[in-house]
C-alpha cells in the first residue's frame, strides 16, 4: 500500500548517457518531491539537463542513477509495457512544438491519447474529447485541421490533449516558447486553470517570467539542483543581483 | 489498443496521402492483374480443350493412317496404310473394343437450291457408341442401314440450320454427289474436336459409302480402350507394325504409317500445357510480388522515418511497441491488399476483353476466372504486404520516444 504523501520523489537520481563506452553524465544527485496538486517550473539555462529531467520524470526516459518513485513505488522495475501504460493513465505532455497530427482536426488530436487508453471506454471517448476542448475554449475550432489554428490554438489544443485521459500530472516543456506574447498568456491561463482544478503541473522553461506562474521553481544548473524554493521575493532579488 | 482502433489509425495512414498510397500500390497492382489476367486466360484454354477432349469419350481413340511429323497433331493425310484386313485383325485384340471404320465421302451435298460440302462420313453403329453421338429428332444409323446399304442420312445441327432453316429435314431426301439420301436423324451437337467443328457434318452407312467411293482402304478408325490406354496402344502398335512389316525398335512415332491418338493423349497435353502455365504464371506472380513488396518496404520506411514525430508522440499518449507494430504492419497489408483486390479487378476486366477478342477472331473461348488463383494472389499479396512491412513496423517500434519526438 503506498504510504508516500509525495506523487513524485527521486533520491541522489543521476543520467549518464554512453556513446561506445564513453559516458557523458547529464544529471547528478536530484533530489525532489513533488506533491499532488502542486504546480512546480524546473528553470535552467539551455543545457542545464531540466528536459531531461522531465523525460524521466515523465517516463519518456529512464534514469541511470539512484531511484525514482512513482506515487510511493519505485518504478527501476518497470518495463516498456508499464512504461507505455503510465503515460496513457498517469502523465501526460505539452511540447513546445505542439506536436500536432497533421492533416487531422482539433477532435481527432485531442482524442488521440483515449485510444491507448486501457480503461476509458469508447462510448465516453467523444464526450471526454469534447470536454477537454471546452475547457480549453476552442469548441468552434473543434472540426478544424490542425493547420488551420494559430501557434496559440494549437498549443490550447495541445493543452486539450494532454488533459482529456485526466492524468495525476501534467508535463509542460516550453509550451510558450513558439507563441508570440499574447498567445504565451493565454497559454498560461489555461495552465493555471488546470491547476487550480486539482491537476499536478510541471513546466520546464528557461524564462523565469514563465516560471513564475508557478508557485515553486526548481532551479537546475549543470545537470545538478541549484535551488527549489517558493520565494519568489528572493529569486528576484537574486536576478537583480546577477544583472548589476 | 484495439485492434479496430488500429485497423482505422492504419487506414487514416493509407488515405490521408492517397496519391503516395496508390503509387506504393502499382507494383502489386500490376503483378496480381498479371496473374489473375495470366490464370483467366489458363483457366479459359483448360476448359476449350477440355470440351474438346470430353467431346470424344474418356477411352476413346482414333487410329489415322499416315506419318505423323510435327508432333501429334500434324497426321499427313492421303495415306492408304488402313486397310480393310487391319480392321479384321483388330476387332480380335482384347484390349480394344467398339472398332468402327469409317470413309469420307466426298463431293457437293444439296438440298433444293442451298448447296455445301459438309463433311460426309461413311459410318457403322460402334462409331455411335465411342463418340458419344446421340440423336435429338429421328433415330440412329442401325446395323439394318449398314448391312442393306440404305441411302440414310443422318445429319448434325449446322447442316440442319444451313439447309432446312426452320423446316423438319426428317424424311426430307439430300443429294449427295450423285446420290440421294433420305434423312433419318438429327444429331446433339458435339461442338469442335481438336478445333474443328464436328456439327457441320453428314452420317451415312459405311458399306453405302464404301459402295460410292470403291475405297479399298479406311479413311481412319474409332475405337474404345477396354481397360487401358497404354495397353491398347501397345496391342495396336504391334499388330499394325507386323502387318505393315514396319521395323520400330525405338518406338519411334515417324517410322510409322499410322498414328494413334487418344483422349488421354489429349488430357497429357492439356496437362504439361496446364503445368507450363501455372509455372509461368508463378514465376510473373512471384517476381512482381518482389517487386512490389520492395516498392512497399521502401516506401514504409519513408513513412516510418516522414512520421517519426508522430511515432514520438504516439509513444508519449502511451501507445505500446506492439501497438505502432501493428499499425504499421497493418498499413503496408491495407496497401498491398487493397492493391491484390484493385489488380484482381484489373485482371479480370482485361481477361474478359481478351475473351472478346479472341471470340470475335476464332469463334471459340471460355471465359473462365480461376477463383483459387485470386484468392491466392490476393492472400500472397497480403503476405507480401506482411513480410515487406515487418522491417519498417519493427523500425517505428523500436524508436525511442524521445528521439523520435526530437526527430527533424
Amino acid at each position: 500500500m503506498n504510504t508516500s504523501s509525495f506523487l513524485i520523489e527521486t533520491r541522489n537520481l543521476g543520467k549518464s548517457y554512453f556513446n561506445d563506452d564513453v559516458e557523458t553524465p547529464v544529471l547528478f544527485d536530484i533530489n525532489l518531491s513533488i506533491k499532488k496538486g502542486e504546480f512546480v517550473s524546473i528553470m535552467g539555462p539551455s543545457g542545464s539537463g531540466k528536459s531531461t529531467l522531465m523525460h524521466i520524470l515523465g517516463f519518456l526516459d529512464t534514469h541511470t542513477v539512484g531511484d525514482y518513485l512513482f506515487q510511493g513505488k519505485p518504478t527501476v522495475t518497470l518495463n516498456d509495457d508499464d512504461l507505455s501504460r503510465i503515460r496513457a493513465t498517469r502523465v501526460s505532455f505539452v511540447f513546445q512544438a505542439f506536436n500536432l497530427l497533421p492533416r487531422t482536426t482539433v477532435l481527432q488530436n485531442v482524442m488521440l491519447p483515449l485510444l491507448y487508453h486501457p480503461t476509458i471506454p469508447e462510448s465516453q471517448r467523444i464526450s471526454k474529447t469534447l470536454k477537454a476542448i471546452e475547457t480549453v475554449g476552442l469548441l468552434d475550432r473543434k472540426d478544424f485541421l490542425s493547420s488551420q489554428l494559430s501557434g496559440g490554438q494549437k498549443q490550447r489544443v495541445a493543452i486539450a490533449r494532454a488533459l482529456v485521459t485526466d492524468p495525476d500530472l501534467i508535463f509542460a516543456d516550453e509550451p510558450t516558447g513558439n507563441l508570440d506574447s499574447a498567445s504565451g498568456v493565454a497559454v498560461m491561463e489555461a495552465l493555471q486553470t488546470l491547476h487550480k482544478s486539482g491537476h499536478t503541473i510541471i513546466l520546464v522553461t528557461h524564462e523565469r517570467t514563465t516560471a513564475m506562474h508557478a508557485e515553486r521553481i526548481i532551479h537546475i544548473r549543470d545537470g545538478r539542483i541549484e535551488s527549489d524554493t517558493s520565494d519568489f521575493q528572493r529569486i528576484v532579488a537574486k536576478d537583480q543581483e546577477h544583472l548589476k | 489498443m484495439k485492434l479496430h482502433d488500429t485497423l482505422k489509425t492504419a487506414l487514416r495512414g493509407v488515405t490521408v496521402n492517397a496519391t503516395r498510397s496508390m503509387l506504393t500500390m502499382l507494383g502489386i497492382i500490376v503483378g496480381v492483374a498479371a496473374v489473375v489476367l495470366m490464370s483467366s486466360v489458363g483457366a479459359s484454354m483448360q476448359a476449350v480443350i477440355l470440351s474438346q477432349v470430353s467431346s470424344l469419350g474418356s477411352k476413346s481413340m482414333v487410329i489415322f493412317p499416315g506419318t505423323q511429323e510435327g508432333g501429334p497433331a500434324a497426321v499427313q493425310s492421303g495415306y492408304d496404310s488402313l486397310t480393310f484386313e487391319d480392321l479384321a485383325a483388330l476387332k480380335k485384340l482384347s484390349t480394344i473394343d467398339q472398332i468402327a471404320p469409317v470413309i469420307f465421302l466426298s463431293g457437293k451435298t444439296s438440298y433444293g437450291t442451298e448447296e455445301s460440302s459438309p463433311q460426309v462420313l461413311g459410318i457403322v453403329p460402334e462409331f455411335m457408341n465411342n463418340q458419344n453421338i446421340e440423336v435429338t429428332e429421328g433415330r440412329l444409323i442401325d446395323e439394318n442401314d449398314v448391312n442393306g446399304a440404305q441411302g440414310v442420312a443422318m445429319i448434325a445441327p449446322e447442316v440442319v440450320t444451313k439447309f432446312f432453316g426452320n423446316e423438319d429435314p426428317i424424311g426430307k431426301s439430300m443429294k449427295i454427289g450423285d446420290n440421294h439420301f433420305t434423312v433419318i436423324g438429327i444429331t446433339k451437337a458435339l461442338g469442335s474436336q481438336f478445333f474443328q467443328s464436328a456439327d457441320n457434318r453428314i452420317y451415312v452407312p459405311f458399306s453405302v459409302a464404301r459402295n460410292i467411293t470403291g475405297q479399298k482402304y479406311l479413311s481412319y478408325m474409332t475405337l474404345n480402350a477396354t481397360e487401358s490406354f497404354d495397353l491398347a496402344f501397345d496391342d495396336i502398335k504391334f499388330l499394325l507394325r507386323t502387318r505393315h512389316g514396319i521395323k520400330n525398335p525405338d518406338d519411334d512415332p515417324k517410322k510409322d504409317d499410322f498414328v494413334i491418338h487418344s483422349s488421354e493423349e489429349a488430357s497429357q497435353i492439356l496437362g504439361s500445357v496446364s503445368l507450363g502455365l501455372t509455372m509461368f504464371i508463378t514465376t510473373i506472380a512471384a517476381i512482381s510480388l518482389l517487386v512490389g513488396g520492395i516498392g512497399i518496404m521502401n516506401i514504409m520506411l519513408v513513412s516510418v522515418t516522414e512520421r517519426t514525430r508522430e511515432i514520438g508522440l504516439r509513444k508519449a499518449v502511451g501507445a505500446t511497441k506492439s501497438d505502432l507494430l501493428l499499425q504499421f504492419l497493418s498499413e503496408s497489408v491495407m496497401l498491398t491488399a487493397i492493391g491484390g483486390l484493385v489488380g484482381t479487378v484489373l485482371g479480370i476486366f482485361f481477361a474478359f476483353v481478351i475473351s472478346l477478342v479472341v471470340v470475335k477472331f476464332l469463334g471459340t473461348y471460355h471465359f473462365a476466372v480461376s477463383l483459387p488463383s485470386i484468392i491466392a494472389a490476393i492472400l500472397m499479396a497480403a503476405v507480401t504486404g506482411l513480410v515487406f512491412g515487418i522491417s519498417p513496423a519493427r523500425h517505428a517500434s523500436n524508436l525511442h520516444p524521445i528521439d523520435a519526438l526530437r526527430y527533424e
